[in-house]
């Protein structure tokens, strides 16, 4: 950890260091077997993009002030004008989807990838063919059925479930169960618990695929790691599919933050493997219940819409 | 000032950059941008249902004819997290509806926003472009 901190400089990184000293003196609360207390409710709800800004090049964190203006501009509704859309007036600053309503887990970085490029590497030539004759395929036959609809829409998994687990855009909670052999992550959105064997067993055979792959867990000091493999090829990770081999890294660096970290890694995909850090913040909860199939009346509606508008 | 310019237009990109994601569907197919509808009726049913909640409202039109729409608003606990209560919308009220009908022309609209007779607000959440801090895409 001092080595990353003098590689990096200035009183910003000062002060990172200074925190990051305080979060390694800091002692978790521990469950009746001794590993970190993970267990709660969290959010991930943030302002922090997946990929940096291009025009912030190598610059990995921002300033105290620049860091300051962001959470200040974050804490205060948008003016009506910068919404758009709006042709009558509504009170934004009473009722919204203003972060200002949600907490949100800041952090001080401008990517939630890590390290100078920020960014997701390029597709390798075979992904971007791949990508290119699925779409190809799948062009005019959108709204064939409910079987051409994203399985977002089909109330399957939702896009940002993954493993990596992304903040979702709204009802952005997460709730962490432990016991002595497992470690459960209940997403809000959609509905799904990841059970997380951490008895050491291997990884299921490949034939065994699941929607959000096949997790196993092991602690690494105070830091719970879970690997994950076995994903289908309709689950679709910025164009990794079967393929894609996860693994996160959930570090409680205070009582009311978890560090979450993940590396991506699909040879067919990436050029390179890439990671990211997020913080997940606190949350009092309760989380609810979000039974997506329910009542899903907007896959009918979307369908219907396509057969009124397609040429007769 | 230049400083000031710069970390104002990092933030903007940030904002947009970190708006809320898409909801549950495409709003494009389903609702017509084009056709943003007004309508005040009196609450028949509120279905707190998932992914989205549907609040069902008689609308008296000129000629006294009642018409039954079905309104789109955001999943229960988007709503529960805006301010709504289960007794916010409750059979009897009437409201003040805005937003978009459906693109197959039937008597559904997605919507923005509901105005209560004491004038209050409330945002429905929902899959329409402003809702989520968005213009309106076709």
């Amino acid at each position: 950890m001092s080595n990353r901190c003098l590689a990096s400089l200035g009183f910003l990184v000062a002060m990172a260091c200074a925190s990051l000293a305080l979060a390694q003196t800091w002692t978790p609360p521990r469950t009746p077997d001794g590993h970190p207390d993970l267990q709660g409710v969290w959010t991930n709800a943030t302002i922090t993009p997946v990929e940096r800004p291009r025009e912030l090049g190598a610059k990995e964190f921002y300033t105290e002030e620049e860091a300051a203006e962001i959470r200040k501009q974050a804490l205060v509704p948008l003016p009506t004008a910068a919404r758009g859309g709006t042709e009558a007036h509504y009170e934004f600053t009473q009722f919204g989807l203003d972060r200002t309503q949600f907490q949100v887990a800041f952090s001080w970085r401008t990517s939630m990838i890590v390290g100078p490029e920020g960014r997701v590497p390029p597709l390798t030539p075979e992904a971007q063919k791949r990508i290119a004759d699925r779409a190809a395929n799948a062009k005019g036959h959108e709204f064939d059925g409910p079987e051409s609809r994203g399985i977002q829409e089909r109330c399957l998994v939702w896009g940002s479930e993954g493993p990596p687990m992304l903040p979702p855009g709204y009802n952005s909670y997460l709730q962490f169960v432990q016991t002595p052999g497992y470690v459960a992550i209940v997403q809000e959105m959609i509905h799904d618990a990841r059970i997380i064997p951490m008895d050491g067993r291997p990884h299921a055979p490949q034939n065994i695929r699941g929607w959000l792959g096949d997790s196993r867990g092991r602690w690494e000091g105070d830091t719970l790691v879970v690997d994950t493999t076995n994903f289908t090829e309709k689950t679709n990770f910025r164009g990794s599919r079967e393929h894609l081999h996860v693994v996160e890294r959930f570090t409680r660096v205070d009582d009311n933050t978890i560090r979450y970290e993940f590396t991506v890694d699909d040879p067919t995909t990436w050029t390179k493997p890439w990671s990211a850090e997020l913080p997940l913040a606190k949350d009092k909860g309760p989380i609810f219940e979000y039974a997506c199939h329910e009542a899903n009346y907007g896959m009918a509606n979307n369908l219907k819409g396509a057969r009124a508008t397609e040429p007769k | 000032m230049r400083r000031t310019l710069s970390i104002g237009i990092a933030v903007l990109g940030l904002l947009l950059a970190a708006l809320p994601a898409p909801a549950h569907h495409a709003f494009g197919s389903e609702f017509n941008v084009d056709k943003p509808i007004a309508l005040r009726g009196t609450v028949t049913m509120m279905e707190w249902v998932n992914p989205h909640s549907w609040i069902h409202i008689d609308v008296k039109g000129a000629d006294g004819t009642v018409v039954n729409w079905m309104i789109e608003g955001g999943s229960p606990n988007s709503l529960l997290r805006l301010g709504f209560t289960k007794n916010a919308v409750l059979p009897g009220m009437e409201i003040v509806v805005d937003g978009y009908q459906a693109k197959d022309a039937t008597n559904k609209a997605v919507g923005k926003a509901l105005t209560f007779a004491d004038g209050r607000q409330l945002f429905l959440g929902g899959s329409e472009p402003a809702g989520r801090g968005e213009s309106p895409k076709k």
